[in-house]
């Protein structure tokens, strides 16, 4: 085995926010290789006042002596001063670090553990919930016709190492592994009920090397600079911060390699008959979604997110999935199952009234009949864009 | 390294990994922790449910074993690392050469895992210790990896610690 140095850790103090964080691997032969970051603790204890955040999110590895050295910096300041708390905010991905310290908190009730990520982002109990599981699976059903010939555009090659990021329930890396054979794909989301699905569907079919990982896309465990090819489909347009996502992915991606994301821009979604009242439902679904702070209007934003994140050699495409591309029942139970979700569940959690929410399912409805008419034409317009992490 | 002799009186426990090297190399570099239990992690995960997860799980139980043993570790002899399997358990067997002076010590860090005041015993640990003991981290183990350890002495001077880890159940 190679001797490369240590991986890197970090330690900073965020005054404004009283937030000291660690990450990365802190694996210390003795305290005295952590002092510098033993008096930042210290440092930021005498400037704080009611609560320091110490926030260990992002720390992958720490060793007892470590733990040991910070804990013991944590418990002397509560004996010294009651006029302190500690919040320890860990994630659940991580589960150790809810564990050990949540012991400190029987030694010293003033210190307490927060798990950020049981409660994170405003949409989170929408797209985690099982009910959206058909939605995805009748989602991916139609993209993939066109994204198997897209993908190569983006860069696409059987053997590399790929990552599926916000992979949902497993069925894109099911279908890409079929496709382009990459010599490894790791696949993670943070709904336990979709990887349960596509751990499932899996196993069902005799697959074993998809390697379905819980983690949250804003801060994943996986290590820098390990991807050719990092997907995220339909998922940046759910984030209340798109950017953040795009620079883990930025962060995972191997210099040369690529980022390739698909989103929608839902208000375009038409058909024909009926289009007014499908036109007026669209409008609504990206306000709605606007009101869980999601932007489901981010697609022909691609270009500008990918090009802030510091790609190059950046390529935009659209398509259009729509009723003519196979079986037209597939398009409508699409637009049913939103229905069931946009409609049934999040108007329901805005609180919209009863008449709001029956124009809003008519245009749905309205949708579905242009699908299946004969004469009809209905569709649903996504953008396809990836940039390459400059070498 | 006799590790994989002694496998009948491991019923059913499937062989995955062994590594060995000499205590020499190994002490060489303080690195080698870190280095031999991220790489060996990976290797034995990639099969589990959540090859990632598990990964970074099993990495960190296994360098404070292997912490423990170059805290404690003399320059002669092999140190050998073997990894097996049954179900959802992994058993990791850690054999290096002990002095006769630390045996006893061993013997006791171990039998402290299994008793009942254990998590009192880590918590006094943590709340008073500058450092944490190598027994403090055997705690840390038992308490926070569901970890069973044993201590076999088979082969003097060499001993072996075994460890049976549940991570598969704590991880998804
Ligand atoms: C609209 S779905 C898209 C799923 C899949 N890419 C597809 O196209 O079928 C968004 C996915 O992002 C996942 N997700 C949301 N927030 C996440 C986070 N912070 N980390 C990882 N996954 C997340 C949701 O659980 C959901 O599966």
């Amino acid at each position: 085995m190679s001797t490369t140095a240590l991986s890197p850790f970090n330690v900073e103090f965020d005054p404004n926010s009283q937030e000291f964080s660690l990450s990365g691997v802190i694996r210390p032969r003795s305290v005295d290789e952590i002092a510098a970051s033993i008096s930042t603790l210290k440092g930021a204890i005498d400037q704080v006042r009611g609560v320091l955040y110490i926030n260990v999110k992002r720390l992958v590895q720490m060793n007892n002596t470590a733990f040991h050295a910070f804990a013991r910096v944590v418990l002397d300041a509560c004996r010294e001063r009651s006029d302190l708390r500690f919040v320890v905010v860990t994630s659940s991905v991580v589960g150790w670090t809810e564990r050990m310290f949540g012991h400190l908190n029987k030694i010293e009730p003033q210190v307490t553990v927060e798990v950020y990520d049981s409660k994170f982002y405003p949409g989170q109990s929408f797209v985690e919930n099982a009910s959206f599981i058909p939605i995805l699976r009748t989602q991916t059903k139609m993209t993939w016709r066109h994204e198997r010939a897209i993908l190569p555009r983006h860069g696409i090659r059987p053997g590399m190492v790929m990552a599926d990021i916000c992979c949902g329930i497993g069925d894109f890396a099911m279908l890409v592994r079929k496709e382009f054979q990459p010599a490894r794909i790791v696949a993670l989301d943070h709904s336990k009920a979709s990887l349960a699905y596509a751990r499932d569907v899996a196993a069902g079919f005799g697959i074993t090397d998809i390697e379905y990982t819980y983690g949250d896309a804003s801060e994943m465990l996986l290590e820098d600079n390990q991807f050719d090819f990092v997907t995220c489909r339909h998922s940046l347009q759910i984030f209340n911060q798109p950017d953040v996502l795009l620079k883990e992915l930025y962060r995972i991606c191997k210099p040369g390699g690529r980022v390739y994301m698909t989103n929608e821009k839902n208000s375009h979604c038409l058909g024909e008959p009926r289009s007014q009242s499908i036109q007026w439902t669209y409008e609504e679904v990206a306000k709605l979604f606007g009101h869980f702070e999601m932007d489901v209007e981010l697609g022909p934003k691609s270009r500008r997110y990918l090009a802030e994140a510091g790609f190059d050699d950046i390529v935009v495409e659209s398509f259009m999935v729509t009723n003519l591309d196979g079986d037209p029942q597939d398009f409508a139970d699409i637009i049913a199952a939103w229905e069931n979700v946009y409609a049934g569940e999040m108007a329901v959690k805005r609180g919209d009234p009863p008449e709001f929410i029956e124009r809003f399912r008519q245009g749905f409805r309205d949708h579905i009949f242009a699908a299946l008419h004969p004469k009809g034409y209905a569709g649903w317009p996504i953008w396809a864009a990836s940039g390459r992490k400059p070498l | 390294m006799n590790g994989l002799e002694n496998e009948a009186a491991d019923g059913h426990f499937e062989p995955l990994l062994q590594v060995e090297m000499a205590m020499g190399t190994f002490l060489s570099d303080w690195h080698n922790c870190d280095q031999l239990s991220t790489f060996m992690a990976r290797m034995i995960s990639h099969n589990r449910t959540d090859p990632i997860r598990h990964s970074n799980f099993f990495s960190f139980a296994l360098n404070e074993l292997l912490e423990v043993s170059f805290r404690g570790g003399s320059l002669d002899g092999r140190i050998g690392c073997a990894v097996y399997r049954h179900g959802p358990m992994e058993r990791v067997k850690l054999t290096f050469p002990c002095p006769p002076g630390q045996r006893q010590f061993y013997r006791e860090a171990v039998s402290k895992t299994r008793r009942g005041n254990a998590y009192a015993r880590y918590i006094d640990a943590i709340s008073t210790d500058l450092a944490p003991s190598r027994e403090a981290v055997l705690l840390d183990l038992a308490i926070n990896f569901d970890a069973r350890l044993r201590l076999e002495e088979s082969d003097p001077p060499q001993i072996t610690i075994v460890i049976d880890l549940p991570l598969e159940g704590i991880v998804s």
